[in-house]
């Protein structure tokens, strides 16, 4: 290979290697487009490495040079590979012919970092340091780093000029001659056990380290001389629960909170220091806090939920509305049901709080909240209800519906009504179900009178099965005469509807399991409609035998 | 694919050292017919043949304390720590510098190579008598050991020099400028203390032995300097990669910066402390939690960094400072930092006590100490990277020659390289140096240490002989 043919092909890796930058950043390891893109870049290497045994770049400040030749030039601050390795001190760049893809892969991955955006700790000199890449050797100019570059020789000088005038060498080895012989010292064996407990220590020196740190800094408060002291290590903690939270320990925060309670409660301290630890739990109630909290409940990995119950009985009234925000953020089942559980725990401490949701624009933040509600039980809570019944998105209204039911209200009377003529079944069957739950008189009057409007029968079977289920909840003689005089009933007109709603009465009257109704169900279990004989004879069963 | 084979090709290096050195270590005991050694044997050509196939020959070298395997250095992990050690003693007891396969090899050509390599420690000149033995094997081929050139060293010395004083004048610009309230660069710490990591993986005995030289005017960042070296030694004596001797660098580097806050007429007091002084002093753990978490937030590296601050003289036995309420677990890194700080401040002048000791005697109250203040475990490492004579050790030798310990040998602690000062006469000379291990026509030693002595007693400077 010829050189001109040497050049174009390092200015074709070079070429490679910025697109690579940019192809790297952008895509996942596990895309096509990233692996082709190593590949790409692979293969120009293997080109260049026909002839040569290594690339050897230099590197100045706006250029790449192979041996004399330019091959890179860009004046600009932008987008500058010269520059982005020169400011680091990198000064050669050698890759070997042996340049192994994973090797490769791995310098990408450094040289597609953005160190002026990301939180990235290392220059790029210490990455490639770190990897200790074998096809990979650099040369780097370490004269930035020298803080004062004439302290090596002023320091020499200087303790070399503290030598005495006379020192007494010769007094020293006249002395040596009578001085003790030297003792048998012999370095010391290393035992087969020795090493392996060495082996456990590095093994268990990789355990997190910030449970450890907040262990320290709670002995410093007891060394604490000063206020401004106090106050340092107060926020050293409240630094240590977010450093946790976002790196998922719960366990760390759950220990420092034990222990600020532990300070809190303790005759013995100071008032200022109860009131600092107490501030400890507005940080874990925090905006940013919960936030970290929420990311932590959406990972795929397994929580101890003991763990989790600790936190959040360390969780004040503020965390709810931060909780609401990162309720609408999550995008998973079980991450949303944890926070869900969470609210349920704390939202019974501020009821208004936790209503606030119910204005949230997302329909599942407001439907997630009325559940919240709905398992807490308070009926404070039907107040804030009432007005999502009537919400524009209909899964909502179900789940409002619901709720009024559950928390007995007689306020919710009307407007469970109102729902059992909306234009959804599913609204009006919940309505039914919820009116039984309430199991009041007026509860009972309104689902009779609608059970007994002449279009009822009209509705389809399901809808009103559920009604008769409902009714059912009042398991007395007027209910069952009220359901029996429905089963006589009979019809030349509409006879299929009719029987329909006979059917259901007969399917209400198996759940009460009325003995009174044998006579008539018995009359009826040999009837030609279908539908009629089977909840007939399903019923029968059921008073004789039991459910 | 290639990742696989890279991967397999580092692992069949180290498994051929390790394999090797089972061959020999059996050989020693048993037989070399003997059927372990016989089965360990057929080990190693299994995994030394296919090198051979491939096309390359195998050329295995021992440069300093290092196995090369086709000039690739070999790293190993702690499981084969005694085994690579055992092989470079072995090798170094026998001038053997390299050895090359260049072809199939047999399980006899092994067989008589054990033999020759076993009887040949007996004879006065035992790499002739192996090369001697080897003559009819033709599968491979055996290499002196190279000595590092006068000149060659010369460069190292002056590059060593460099790094230490680069890592002084830095750690004296990062207190400077935490004095002054001003941020420092982490990612400049870090390059520092990675060329001293690099330093101390590749000329270990030179980098500790600038820490045998105490009588700077600066104290307080020779001993962070001087700390920080011999924690990532230890460091590297107890298998831990480069990663984690970064950290433990700049951990020990900084586990004194909580001194700042103390009064400098009580750190630079000449005589003892009072006791109002000494619990100033003390706060000292305290105030680098603090300086330390302030300065950085948290990290990783801060963390470790706080920690080791805190615990750096609370002691194994948890008997120092500061006094705790409930016992911790001590970092490990805080026990490694922990040895490394006493060994350095007894060795030092101008510190607590105001008498420096010499290395033998710091040594010997460390070592009445390991199990109590000091890590026992990690004590053993320590004294054996310190070695029998440290560097800056005065030592009389056998030929009444007088002189200092210049350079460690780490496979023979007991005959390192001196400087030698006085000669046989008694009259002073121009230094020069001598190696220990060097024999004379019929096989003995040339020159032994008979005696040691304490430099400082007779008010030698090291400084002079030594940089």
């Amino acid at each position: 290979m010829g050189r001109l043919e040497e050049i174009k092909l390092a200015k074709e890796i070079i070429q490679a290697l910025l697109k690579a930058k940019k192809a790297v950043r952008m895509y996942p390891e596990n895309n096509p487009i990233y692996a082709r893109t190593v590949d790409d870049v692979l293969l120009k290497f293997q080109d260049f490495f026909t002839s040569r045994s290594d690339l050897h770049l230099r590197i100045k400040q706006n250029e790449l040079f192979l041996d004399t030749e330019q091959i890179y030039h860009n004046p600009d601050k932008e987008d500058n590979l010269a520059l982005f390795f020169f400011k680091d001190g990198l000064r050669e760049l050698i890759f070997d012919k042996d340049l192994a893809k994973n090797e490769l892969d791995e310098f990408l991955k450094i040289i597609a970092l953005d160190f002026d955006r990301e939180a990235v700790e290392d220059d790029i000199v210490t990455l490639l340091w770190e990897k200790d890449f074998h096809a990979i050797k650099y040369v780097v100019d370490e004269a930035f780093l020298l803080e004062d570059d004439t302290y090596e020789s002023r320091a020499v000088s200087e303790v070399k000029s503290l030598a005495p005038q006379n020192d007494e060498l010769l007094k020293a080895y006249a002395d040596a001659f009578t001085a003790d012989d030297v003792k048998d010292i012999s370095i010391v064996n290393l035992s087969d056990k020795d090493l392996q407990t060495l082996v456990r220590e590095i093994e268990k020196d990789l355990e997190e380290k910030t449970g450890k740190l907040s262990e320290i800094l709670f002995e410093m408060l007891f060394h604490t001389e000063s206020s401004i002291e106090y106050n340092d290590i107060y926020h050293f903690l409240t630094d240590v629960i977010f450093y946790s939270l976002r790196h998922g320990d719960l366990k760390t925060v759950v220990e420092i909170m034990k222990k600020a309670d532990e300070i809190a409660a303790s005759p013995a301290s100071s008032e200022n220091s109860k009131h600092q630890m107490r501030l400890l739990t507005k940080t874990l109630s925090s905006d940013e806090s919960i936030k970290y909290l929420g990311e932590i409940l959406e990972s795929e990995e397994a929580l101890d939920d003991t763990l989790i119950h600790e936190y959040v009985s360390f969780l004040e009234k503020d965390a709810i509305p931060p909780f609401i925000s990162t309720l609408g953020q999550l995008k998973s089942i079980h991450g949303r049901k944890q926070v869900i559980n969470i609210l349920i725990g704390i939202g019974k401490k501020d009821l208004p709080a936790l209503a606030k949701g119910l204005h949230d624009s997302r329909w599942y933040v407001v439907r997630n909240i009325i559940y919240i509600l709905r398992h807490i039980g308070d009926k404070k809570a039907v107040e804030y209800l009432l007005s999502t019944a009537r919400h524009s998105d209909v899964r909502v209204r179900k789940e409002s519906i619901k709720a009024l039911g559950e928390l007995k209200s007689p306020l919710a009377l009307q407007i469970l009504r109102d729902c059992l003529d909306d234009i959804d079944t599913s609204i009006r069957r919940t309505s039914a179900k919820s009116l039984s739950s309430i199991g009041s008189e007026t509860a009972k009057q309104l689902l009779m009178r609608k059970i007994s409007e002449k279009d009822f029968k009209k509705k389809d079977l399901e809808e009103k099965k559920e009604f008769y289920e409902a009714l059912s909840r009042w398991n007395d003689d007027a209910m069952a005469d009220f359901v029996l005089k429905t089963l006589r009933k009979k019809s030349i007109f509409n006879k299929a509807s009719v029987d329909e709603n006979r059917a259901c009465a007969a399917y209400c009257l198996g759940i009460m399991e009325r003995t009174e109704a044998l006579s008539a169900l018995s009359k009826l279990k040999d009837t030609k409609n279908r539908l009629l004989r089977e909840y007939v004879n399903a019923a029968l069963k059921r008073i004789k035998h039991g459910s | 694919m290639a990742v696989r084979e890279t991967a397999e090709a580092i692992k069949n290096a180290r498994d051929i050292i390790n394999q090797f050195a089972v061959i020999v270590r059996t050989a020693q005991i048993h037989d070399p017919n003997n059927v372990a050694v016989l089965t360990a044997i057929d080990r190693l050509i299994v995994t030394v043949n296919p090198f051979v196939d491939a096309g390359s020959s195998l050329h295995l070298e021992l440069i300093g304390e290092f196995f090369y395997l086709n000039e690739a250095r070999i790293r190993y992990p702690m499981e084969y720590l005694l085994n690579f050690d055992f092989l470079v003693r072995e090798f170094k007891r026998r001038g053997l510098g390299n050895i090359t396969v260049s072809s199939r090899i047999t399980s006899e050509d092994i067989q008589k190579f054990v033999k020759a390599f076993i009887s040949c420690s007996f004879s006065g000149e035992p790499f002739q008598a192996l090369s001697k033995a080897l003559a009819d094997v033709h599968s491979l081929t055996v290499g002196h050991l190279k000595k590092i050139s006068e000149e060659g060293e010369f460069d190292v010395r002056r590059l060593v020099k460099k790094t230490y004083f680069n890592a002084v004048s830095y750690t004296k610009g990062v207190i400077t400028k935490i004095q002054g309230g001003e941020k420092f660069s982490i990612k400049k710490a870090k390059r520092v203390v990675e060329s001293m990591v690099d330093m101390i993986l590749e000329e270990e005995e030179l980098l500790i032995g600038m820490t045998a030289i105490k009588d700077y005017d600066e104290y307080t960042y020779h001993h962070s300097v001087n700390v920080s070296i011999l924690s990532v030694a230890l460091g590297q004596r107890l298998g831990l990669n480069k990663k984690a001797l970064t950290e433990i660098g700049l951990v020990a580097l900084f586990h004194d910066i909580g001194k700042i806050e103390v009064p400098a007429e009580i750190l630079n007091k000449p005589t003892n402390f009072s006791e109002d002084e000494w619990r100033i002093m003390k706060r000292h753990p305290f105030w680098g939690v603090r300086a330390i978490l302030k300065l950085k937030g948290l990290d990783a590296t801060s963390i470790r960094t706080a920690i080791v601050a805190f615990e750096h003289h609370l002691n194994y036995d948890m008997s120092g400072y500061p006094r705790i309420s409930k016992p911790l677990v001590l970092d490990f890194y805080s026990k490694i930092v922990s040895l490394a700080d006493q060994y350095d401040a007894m060795t030092s002048a101008r510190v607590y006590s105001r008498i420096p000791l010499a290395p033998d005697k710091a040594l010997s109250i460390m070592m009445e100490r390991a199990g109590t203040q000091l890590d026992p475990l990690l004590f053993k490492f320590f004294i054996n990277m310190i070695g029998v004579f440290p560097i800056g050790t005065l030592v009389l030798l056998d030929t009444k020659e007088l002189g200092l310990v210049y350079g460690c040998n780490t496979m023979f602690p007991d005959r390192p390289r001196v400087l030698v000062i006085i000669d046989g006469t008694g009259k002073r000379i121009e230094s020069r140096i001598v190696d220990l291990t060097e024999r004379g026509p019929r096989g003995a030693y040339v020159r032994s240490i008979v005696k040691t002595m304490d430099p400082n007693k007779y008010r030698i400077n090291l400084a002079e002989y030594l940089l």
